[in-house]
């Protein structure tokens, strides 16, 4: 009994270590900040179309194939950054659905934007008051997110994409 | 005259309600300020969201559950009481505990 009771400080220092051990080889990368919505199912959105304001877009309609989802918008510099990458995606993958979603944007300021760098997605909707933004937990523009054909999340970036990123982890889940 | 005094009694209970949750909000952009003190586009918009919210009579749980549901518990402060959390909120007072034998056995026996 004495010595369970003597060796109650090394157990406690034994405890802390272990914690402070784990706590220390947790992934701490700021692209991947934690994400609530990582394999959940695809939040509810209505989305008007960028470019015909009487045509609309549901979540309804992503299901049954994988999906892109691309926050972005006119005056977000790394935004622009990412944008021509898109297009190789696009060209690569004919079949992926590609949606972006301008978020608080100017729509003027938006058409424009695409009609200069070009518009590599499938659809874009307007999130003009960044609710939809909120729906999918965005921080900052940009951010991507990979649905599945079940209509769950399977991958999210914070940050403007990069080839490398593309092809380790995004091409991956395309397939 | 009642009813401009109804709508600015509650005007006023959803300022007040708005600074509460907002100030147990963290902003993600930010370094560690609350969404209440914060000028970042993001705590805007959760601002807006909470005041939508509280327009619509959703209580402070229900409103900080949304949020979690979407950002994760990195959003509030305050770690919330669930069993993933168990051990954060009762750890210390195991140690306390663990530490108070210790002691009081120590000092038995000198």
């Amino acid at each position: 009994m004495n010595k369970i009771i003597l060796s109650i400080p090394i157990f406690i220092i034994l405890i802390i270590s272990i914690f402070l051990f784990i706590f220390l080889l947790q992934e701490k990368n700021p692209t991947k900040p934690p994400s609530a919505l990582l394999n959940e199912e695809l939040p509810k959105f209505s989305l008007v179309s960028l470019f015909d304001k009487t045509v609309t877009l549901s979540s309804l309609d992503v299901v049954n194939q994988i999906t892109l989802i691309n926050f972005f918008a006119s005056w977000c510099a790394p935004c622009k950054v990412e944008h021509p990458l898109f297009f190789k995606i696009k060209k690569k993958y004919l079949n992926l659905f590609i949606l972006g979603i301008d978020m608080q944007d100017t729509n003027k300021d938006a058409i424009e934007f695409l009609t200069t760098d070009g518009n590599p997605y499938d659809y874009v909707g307007v999130d003009e008051q960044g609710l939809v933004g909120v729906e999918f937990g965005v921080i900052g523009l940009p951010e991507t997110f990979v649905v599945n054909k079940d209509g769950k999340i399977i991958y999210k970036y914070l940050g403007p994409l990069t080839d490398k990123i593309i092809e380790d982890e995004i091409e991956p889940l395309l397939q | 005259m009642i009813v401009i005094f109804f709508c600015l009694v509650a005007k006023a209970s959803v300022e007040s309600d708005l600074k509460n949750i907002t100030s147990k909000l963290r902003c993600m952009t930010c370094q560690n300020q609350t969404i209440y003190s914060s000028d970042a586009d993001f705590s805007k918009n959760i601002k807006k969201i909470v005041e939508e919210k509280l327009k619509n009579n959703e209580s402070e749980k229900e409103i900080i559950n949304y949020l979690i549901e979407r950002y994760g518990e990195y959003i509030v402060f305050e770690p919330q009481m669930n069993i993933g959390n168990l051990f954060l909120w009762f750890f210390p007072f195991t140690i306390l505990a663990l530490c108070l034998v210790f002691f009081i056995f120590r000092i038995k026996k000198n």
